[in-house]
């Protein structure tokens, strides 16, 4: 069995080639100079710039948490190179036809069509490769029902009001030592305004790739969806494989004002090291949404890659009747290490949120679920429930809960469940005695086991997460 | 470190006894040790202020104090008054013997950096020693009361061990009066196929700074059944831990907390899974009203070798108003896979369908509300093993709640 389970897990990484782009990349290190250069690559305007060098000055201040339960060496900040670029990027492409031919090679090979008319279903990409956004589809059909879907950098120049108003609204530059980081170093992300009323005609998707060494990702995301409106936002992401640990630090902000709607989707697949815990991406990430009156936000997320995880994907909710969701599956194998989960801060009166988290320990890893639930004082008829479930596979890796529950409101209804448990013996039994291989059968009872969380995913997302967990499990089971 | 524990440790070196050499280690680590804030995970709902504030001292000579509670003729009792101990039993039951030299069990059980436990290793100035030898069954249980006189400060410590096969009940109480602090802290080690019935029941309230714990060690087949019943006040914080060293073995601890006024309660319960086959059943129930504070931390933890290991924690909290505070963090650590654990954590009002139906009988509302926050924590009484402690703690609790504001 461990031979199997050895096997399976030294496969390979998919997305784990480099790509032949010429880029254009900064000396490693950082300080004041370094955030100036990025402003001034980026054109930036004055405020922008005022707006990073506060945050980095903050940053100094600040001290690296760690308190979560991860082991990782720590990252050298001065041995990160803070912006990379392709060279083909530096006259911006007008259109597809103007890009890199090798560009788009890459995101064919990770499968992401960029090419507008071979795709199928419609979902507008903007495709972030290193620190700058390479090319963003479907626009002119956006523009059309008024929707904004552009790079955060273009954002700053045609958006200057929506950016000032908005961006460090929700995560603020002082939230925490890695967002501040990002506040400061930022280099590209994606914007989405989603106008008054308007249901966003389709998905919007980002997806992000790192291909140079000893570089760091640090993009930034704001979503900002008017009264009533609605949107669904899919984010990928992948890295070559390399034998030093590089850093992923992005905020991601999203804002649901009144009746408005944002469902937030990601399948997480960085390169999460080989088998000895060796390289890999240390994806510490903040995300946070705020709901006004009577908005939800979704958040459905599938981790499968990073070497280490620092996540907790949260909302505010503010407004009365608002919703909060969290659905969860973090696969850890290998050596890797997560620790994520979710914050609902539950201020306005009946609000609701719902947390379920899925987490599968396979190989040497260790898994954590930390969330938070808060209710204010005001929340009046509030609710929550939380379910966090375990599975466990081998005898050599760790699977823990650690959940914050605190209530201040007696109309207040908060439930917390948990259970650990691994593939039973009986349910592999019955697999087998009706013909199905072992193999196949965890698979089944994984896939059962995630079954809640994936049918919250968009249906192209729930194929590929599927695939992704079979693939990580191929015989975990002997 | 604090100028509180400045001023406290200064009279460790004025206590001669058998144990110097594990209290001056203990008075090492401490020097060593930082005094927690609002970051330190394990107080972060707990300020220490109070500890910080109070004004209560070491006291050289204890006054008279009389026990006010009795709770049976045939306890076996322990007093302390103002940390030394004044009263043991005048005979004791074959196989029980109670002495206070040195033991090697001293601070092998308690968690070895918990700041307050090495406070009380330095401070303790009389430590009791209780061993039943093996295959003896005490009958009679022994009573461990703490008396604190106005503004005292006392450290307790005592050490119990129960040899194979043997059994022993131990109820732990304390009655202050005043502004006191406290630090009470008992060591058990439950040998090979013995039984041990813990109790602890910190209903002093009002003034009192309380911090100490009751941390267990069973080996091969030992069974623990504990309850802790606690009020609040200025500062009440108890740790528990139990740590499974032998295979199969069981503990139980059940625990309620009542809170009232501007009370604070801390219960952290961790249990230390070491070796595999063992079981384990928390219930723990909570109720806070006016603008009390309740906090619960429950850790279950399962080592790399702790195979077969079921264990269950079950947090259910009542808050009654509108200016009290629960907070709970049950969490799960778990290095093995063929495991079945679980915790569950809920925070809710009194349900209003049954609320509702007792007033349609004809029940008044604020009495309807006794009955069901007593039937909420009652389940747990009853489950007490000692039916004689039950029936005492039933009215004091009962009393309880008809102070408690109720909406």
């Amino acid at each position: 069995m461990t031979e199997q389970i050895d096997k399976a897990l030294a496969r390979e990484y998919e997305a784990g080639f480099v790509s032949a782009v010429e880029s254009e990349t900064f000396e490693p290190g950082l300080n004041e100079d370094v955030i100036r250069r990025i402003s001034e690559v980026k054109g930036e305007p004055e405020w922008m710039l005022e707006w990073r060098l506060k945050a980095f000055r903050v940053w100094q201040e600040m001290e690296e948490p760690n308190w979560a339960h991860v082991d990782y060496e720590k990252v050298d900040f001065q041995a990160i190179s803070y912006y990379s670029a392709p060279k083909s990027m530096k006259d911006k492409p007008k259109s597809l036809d103007e890009v890199d031919p090798e560009l788009l090679r890459t995101y064919e090979k990770l499968g992401i069509p960029l090419v507008e008319q071979q795709m199928l279903a419609g979902v507008a990409v903007d495709a972030v490769f290193d620190s700058v956004s390479v090319v963003t589809t479907f626009r002119e059909k956006l523009e059309e029902a008024g929707v904004i879907f552009c790079p955060i950098s273009e954002a700053v120049h045609k958006y200057p009001e929506l950016l000032k108003k908005y961006l460090g609204s929700v995560v603020p530059t002082k939230d925490n030592f890695f967002a501040a980081l990002n506040c400061a170093v930022f280099t590209d992300g994606s914007f989405v305004y989603i106008p008054k009323g308007v249901r966003c005609p389709m998905e919007l998707s980002t997806y992000f790739r790192i291909n140079e060494q000893n570089t760091g990702q640090f993009e930034r995301t704001l979503i900002i969806a008017d009264e009533g409106s609605h949107v669904s936002y899919l984010e990928g992401c992948t890295a070559p494989q390399r034998d030093e640990n590089q850093l992923h630090a992005a905020v991601v902000e999203l804002v649901a004002l009144d009746d408005a709607e944002i469902k937030y989707s990601t399948v997480q697949n960085w390169y999460p090291g080989d088998e000895e815990g060796k390289g890999g991406i240390y994806n510490f990430v903040t995300k946070r949404g705020i709901c006004h009156t009577n908005a939800k936000i979704s958040w459905t997320q599938v981790e499968t890659g990073s070497s280490v995880t620092w996540k907790y994907p949260s909302c505010v909710l503010k407004g009365d009747n608002s919703i909060g969701e969290f659905y969860s599956v973090a696969l850890t194998r290998g050596r890797q290490q997560a620790d994520t989960g979710t914050k609902m801060i539950h201020i306005g009166k009946n609000t609701k949120s719902t947390i379920i988290s899925k987490g599968i320990s396979a190989g040497k890893s260790n898994n954590s679920y930390r969330g938070l639930v808060r209710m204010n004082p005001g929340a009046q008829g509030a609710r929550n429930f939380t379910q966090c479930d375990s599975l466990l596979i081998g005898d050599q890796c760790g699977a823990h809960t650690f959940p914050y529950v605190e209530s201040r409101n007696p109309s207040a209804i908060v439930e917390h469940e948990a259970t650990t448990s691994k593939v039973s013996d009986d349910q592999m039994f019955l697999c087998q005695q009706r013909g199905i291989d072992p193999e196949k059968a965890v698979s089944m009872i994984v896939n059962g086991f995630c079954k809640e969380v994936f049918k919250e995913l968009p249906m192209e997302f729930a194929v590929e997460a599927g695939k992704l967990l079979e693939i990580s499990l191929e015989g975990s089971v002997g | 470190m604090s100028e509180w524990l400045q001023q406290a440790i200064a009279h460790a070196d004025s206590i001669q006894d058998g144990f110097a050499e594990q209290r001056s280690a203990s008075l090492a680590l401490l020097k060593d040790t930082k005094w927690p804030n609002r970051k330190t995970e394990a107080w972060k709902y707990t300020p220490l202020r109070a500890v910080e504030r109070s004004s209560a001292v070491i006291k050289e000579d204890s006054p008279e104090l009389m026990p006010q509670s009795v709770l049976g003729a045939d306890f076996l009792e322990l007093t302390f008054v103002d940390g030394q101990l004044v009263a043991l039993p005048d005979e004791l039951p074959d196989g029980l013997t109670i002495t206070m030299q040195e033991s090697s069990i001293f601070a092998t059980i308690k968690p070895e950096r918990h700041l307050f436990g090495l406070v009380n290793d330095v401070l303790a100035s009389d430590i009791v020693i209780v061993t039943v030898a093996e295959g003896v069954q005490v009958e009679q249980p022994i009573r461990i009361n703490n008396l604190l006189s106005s503004g005292a400060q006392a450290h307790i410590r005592t050490v119990v061990e129960l040899k194979p096969k043997s059994s022993l009940a131990v109820v732990e109480t304390s009655e202050a009066h005043g502004n006191t602090l406290a630090t009470a802290f008992t060591e058990y080690l439950v040998g090979a196929e013995a039984k041990l019935e813990h109790y602890r029941f910190a209903l002093q309230t009002d003034d009192n700074v309380a911090v100490g714990g009751s941390h267990f060690k069973l080996l091969e087949k030992a069974v623990l059944n504990s309850s802790i019943i606690g009020f609040g006040s200025q500062l009440q914080r108890i740790d528990t831990d139990i740590i499974h060293a032998g295979e199969k073995a069981d503990a139980k601890l059940n625990a309620i907390y009542l809170l009232d006024g501007q009370e604070l309660f801390d219960l952290h319960a961790t249990v230390e899974h070491e070796v595999p086959n063992c079981t384990t059943e928390e219930n723990i129930r909570g109720i806070a009203a006016d603008r009390s504070r309740a906090v619960f931390n429950g850790r279950i933890h399962i080592h790399r070798d702790a195979q077969k290991t079921l264990a269950e924690l079950n947090n259910r909290n009542l808050l009654l108003s509108d200016k009290a505070e629960i907070n709970t963090k049950p969490e799960l650590e778990i290095y093995a896979d063929d495991v079945r654990c679980a915790h569950g954590a809920t925070i809710a009002e009194i349900d209003k369908k049954a609320l509702y139906y007792l007033q349609t009988r004809g029940v008044s509302k604020s009495q309807a509300q006794l009955m069901l926050s007593f039937g909420f924590i009652n389940e747990l009484i009853d489950q007490m093993p000692n039916a004689e402690l039950a029936e005492w703690v039933r009215p004091i609790i009962r009393d309880r709640f008809a102070q408690m504001e109720v909406k």
